[in-house]
């Protein structure tokens, strides 16, 4: 590098900065009035540099009059070349937001000491080129140009003179001004390849190729220099005198590029250690600040009083979280950031060779750093703490719940229990009742002991709740105390009715077994009344004295058996007494009706009553009826008496008859008035008859049926007697048949004896029937050689109503008969005179008129046939 | 009781003595045979009682209407009793 005295060439510097750029200024109004090739450079110029800024900001123009108009653009320009921020932009499409924005910026180029003088907003915004470009330009002019300053040259001629010294090893360049000078493009070249020889071989260029040599430098700065293009070469050949604005601006961007000079080094080291200065006094501020957030923030952090609701802790907790998350990143930047360009710091005063930064007493990163992890301890130590307050919080908010849930659950459950316990409804109660109050009552008291538990977990509730210091622990307590309170009494009162009622159990329950014994007792009792009022009043008939000595005696049993029935009668009254006391003296309301039986007291009193009314009228009956019984033995000795005399008597008269009936001597009429005697004595005996007959009578109104002391009965007396009359009468009657017999068969008093011997002798029984055998027996003696044919016919004849006898007339009849039978058998007519002699006259003239004349040959005249009319007459022929 | 039947040969007499008849209130009854007979012989016996005459029913006649039913068989007599 070829070091070359540097003069200082000024050019048309006679003013002040200020005047200068008025100056400028005023040129500038003409020119842009005189040379549109001028304002088509400067927009090409003009755009790329504004690009080149903007595309630091991401974006880009277009063109240049119409991407300024809203301002927007233009801000960001200024603000990525000045490194400042600007106001915020009016996001409004209206035309007032873009006058706002462009003011906005041309506002903050004003503080930056530039003075505007006819350029306005509107201008602007409405796309006045001339406006704009000037607007662009001075921007250029004061944060590219203005702050150049080469060996105390600045701006346009400071840009001169560094282009001069950097181009003065180049003999083919001379740079005298901002137009002509650059036309060739070996400025260009030159200044590139004094500050970078590798990009291009200078030896090579040719001062005829002023286009190579422009595009060359163009495309090299473009490329390897960050400088985008901003000339167009063919512009630059072809005028005369470029566009000295547009030529500054791309040459001034080579200076940045470039630029180091001493004084600049100088200015970048005091910039870099005025920098430095800077951060460090930012650090101290910032870890001052910090250090003192720590330290406010801290005993926030450490504070530990307890909040009583958990709405409250909830909000510290928010309020916590509000720091952790909204709070505490700014500061964890900012601690970072402070880290950061602590780093940085001493990175770049390493770089620059200076002493570090040891920041201020207490202000060490050590001193940060412990501070901060003082802080996360605090922080952790709260979180901690809030948390576990929380969770207290919780517990005895959900404690202090379920307390009053459970409480308000016993409440409720224990609603009416008092009344209930307190009822006296076993005062009224049957036995059945009472079980069933027990039954009940047991239910209740095994509710009640689940309830036991319940009432503890209360109680135990309200216990921790005192113990964790529950806010509104005195209410709890008040209503534990009011629930144990009314627990116990619950307690005592169920114990109370539990003895109540088993009382009343045991009172009813003796009664309902006193009930029982009286059924039991009484129903037997009663049973033995009734038999004893049935047997008492039992209607008897008796018909001896010993039946009613018997009955007596029976009655006397009985009576012996009432002091043991007096016994048991009282026994009842006692059980029925007993009932009585006991209801009365507990008050127990018994009912007074015996479930067990249907018998009352007072029907058995009754019953009782009765029966000592029946005993001595059973013994009155009973007594008259043995009078009685002995009147009817009185009177059956009365007739016995007489019957006992009067029977013989009789039997006597009968055996007189029968033997003079048999008696063989003596003639019938003897007979005859023998039986006649008799007739008179047995005649003149009835009256004791009609007296035996009184006596019957009054035995038989007596209604007495027996008497053992005669075996005569009346009947017997009475048949007896009519026997006797009527056989003595048949006897008799028999004697006159005899006798009539006797005298109409002829038969003389000697035959009829030996009839009499013969009979009498087969008369075996002697009553004065022959039987059967003795009559075939007497037969056969008189020479009867009998068939039993024969003899049938004869018993048939002799007896012939069949009565098994003969009697003695019979007897007589048929001897006389079977004498006098065939007399008349072989004769089967009969004469008319024979009958008129015969029978009389009446009976004659019958037969006579009746009988049928004998028909028959060998008949004598007037012969009649009596054997039809007999036939008719008897019922008998013979055929 | 003990229904027989016989037939006496004719002609009467037949040896035997008819009592009784519906109009005597009496049931026909054989009340006397002559000894040797013809209806002794027959084996007719006293007290036997008449059921039929010569197969009529003779329960329900009178003792004329009996007698003359026996009057009128000549060459024979046929009885039905009882004993």
């Amino acid at each position: 590098m070829m070091t070359q005295v540097e003069t200082l060439v000024h050019y048309d510097n006679g003013y002040g900065y200020e005047e200068e750029y008025m100056l400028q200024e005023d040129e500038w109004d003409r020119d842009m009035l005189l040379d549109p090739a001028w304002e088509k450079q400067q927009r090409k110029t003009f755009t790329a540099w504004c690009n080149s800024h903007l595309r630091k900001a991401g974006t880009q123009i277009e063109n240049i009059e119409e991407d300024f108009r809203n301002g927007l653009k233009l801000m960001l320009l200024l603000e990525v070349i000045s490194g400042e921020r600007l106001p915020k932009p009016d996001r409004g499409k209206m035309r007032f937001h873009k006058i706002a924005n462009v003011n906005k910026a041309l506002d903050f180029i004003t503080s930056k000491g530039v003075k505007l003088v006819s350029i306005g907003a509107e201008e602007i915004t409405d796309g006045n080129v001339k406006m704009t470009l000037g607007m662009i330009w001075t921007i250029i002019l004061r944060f590219a140009i203005q702050d150049i300053s080469v060996e105390e040259t600045s701006a346009k001629e400071g840009l001169l003179l560094w282009c001069q010294r950097k181009t003065a090893p180049y003999r083919n360049v001379n740079i005298q001004n901002f137009h002509v000078s650059w036309k060739d493009g070996l400025a260009f070249c030159a200044l590139i390849h004094r500050h970078r020889p590798d990009l291009l071989d200078y030896s090579k260029l040719n001062k005829d190729d002023p286009l190579g040599n422009l595009n060359l430098a163009f495309d090299i700065a473009e490329k390897h220099l960050d400088i985008p293009k901003m000339l167009d070469a063919e512009d630059i050949i072809n005028t005369p005198k470029p566009d000295e604005r547009a030529i500054m601006t791309y040459v001034s961007c080579f200076y940045h590029a470039f630029a180091e000079t001493a004084a600049n080094r100088i200015c970048k080291v005091l910039g870099v250690n005025q920098e430095n200065e800077k951060l460090m006094e930012e650090y101290e501020r910032l870890a001052s600040e910090l250090l003192e957030w720590i330290r406010r923030t801290t005993p926030w952090l450490e504070n530990r009083t307890a909040e009583k609701t958990m709405g409250e802790m909830q909000r510290k907790l928010e309020d916590f979280r509000d720091y952790r998350r909204m709070h505490k990143p700014p500061k964890v930047q900012e601690k970072c950031q402070l880290e950061i360009s602590f780093n940085t710091l001493q990175t770049k005063l390493r770089i620059s060779n200076r002493p570090a930064f040891m920041p201020s007493e207490g202000k060490m990163v050590s001193d940060i750093a412990s501070a901060w992890q003082g802080l996360d301890q605090a922080e952790k130590g709260y979180e901690e703490w809030l948390l576990t307050e929380i969770r207290r919080l919780e517990r005895l908010d959900h404690l202090a719940e379920k307390f009053r849930q459970k409480a308000t659950t016993h409440e409720t459950w224990a609603i009416g229990k008092e009344q209930i316990l307190s009822q006296k409804d076993y005062e009224t109660a049957s036995l059945t009742e009472i079980r069933a109050l027990l039954r009940r009552h047991e239910g209740f008291e095994s509710d009640l002991a689940a309830h036991q538990d319940r009432v503890e977990q209360i109680a135990a509730i309200a216990q921790e709740l005192n113990e964790l210091d529950y806010h509104d622990v005195a209410t709890v307590n008040q209503r534990c105390q009011a629930i144990c309170d009314l627990w116990d009494q619950l307690g005592t009162l169920t114990q109370k009715r539990r003895e109540a009622l088993e009382r009343t159990e045991k009172l009813l329950d003796t009664i309902d077994q006193l009930f029982l014994e009286f059924a039991k007792r009484t129903a037997p009792f009663n049973n033995w009344m009734e038999g004893a009022m049935e047997d008492l009043q039992d209607m008897f008939i008796v018909h001896t004295i010993e039946e009613v000595q018997s009955l007596i005696a029976a009655h006397e049993q009985f009576k012996a058996t009432l002091p043991e029935a007096e016994g048991e009668r009282q026994a009842i009254v006692g059980i029925h007494n007993e009932v009585q006391k006991i209801s009365q003296s507990y008050g127990v309301v018994a009912s007074s009706v015996n479930p067990y039986s249907t018998i009352t007291m007072e029907e058995l009193l009754d019953k009782w009553d009765k029966i000592k009314k029946l005993v001595p009228q059973r013994d009155g009956s009973l007594q008259e009826e043995m009078a009685r019984q002995h009147s009817h033995e009185r009177l059956r000795r009365q007739f016995a008496a007489q019957a006992n005399l009067i029977g013989p008597w009789i039997q006597a008269r009968m055996e007189e008859i029968g033997r003079c009936s048999l008696e063989l001597g003596g003639a019938l009429e003897d007979q005859m008035t023998q039986l006649k005697q008799c007739e008179h004595v047995i005649v003149t005996y009835k009256p004791n008859i009609d007296k035996l007959e009184a006596d019957h009578q009054l035995i038989q109104e007596s209604l007495v049926f027996d008497n053992k002391h005669t075996n005569y009965t009346m009947e017997h007396i009475r048949v007896g007697w009519e026997l006797l009359l009527t056989t003595v009468a048949r006897t008799i009657n028999e004697i006159e048949t005899q006798i009539l017999t006797r005298d109409a068969k002829g038969i003389s008093q000697q035959q009829m004896h030996e009839f009499r011997s013969s009979f009498n002798h087969f008369d075996r029984k002697k009553n004065g029937a022959m039987e059967t055998d003795d009559f075939r027996a007497c037969l056969i003696s008189m020479g009867y050689d009998l068939g039993e044919v024969e003899f049938a016919r004869i018993m048939l004849l002799v007896d012939s109503n069949a009565s098994g006898v003969v009697s003695f007339q019979s007897f007589i009849d048929f001897m006389t008969r079977e004498t006098a039978d065939t007399d008349t058998a072989d004769q089967p007519y009969i004469l008319v005179e024979e009958l008129r002699r015969e029978l009389p006259p009446d009976q004659a003239e019958y037969c006579i008129m009746r009988m049928p004349p004998y028909k028959f040959p060998g008949a004598p005249p007037g012969a009649l046939d009596y054997t039809s009319f007999s036939t008719a007459l008897y019922g008998e022929s013979d055929l | 009781m003990n229904v027989y039947s016989i037939t006496l040969a004719g002609p009467a007499p037949w040896g035997f003595r008819l009592q009784g008849g519906k109009d005597f209130s009496m049931p026909l009854t054989v009340s006397r045979l002559t000894p040797g007979g013809k209806a002794a012989q027959a084996g007719v016996g006293v007290g036997d009682w008449v059921v039929s005459i010569a197969q009529l029913n003779a329960e329900d006649m009178t003792h004329v209407e009996a007698q003359n039913q026996i009057r009128a068989a000549t060459d024979s007599l046929s009885l039905s009793l009882s004993r």
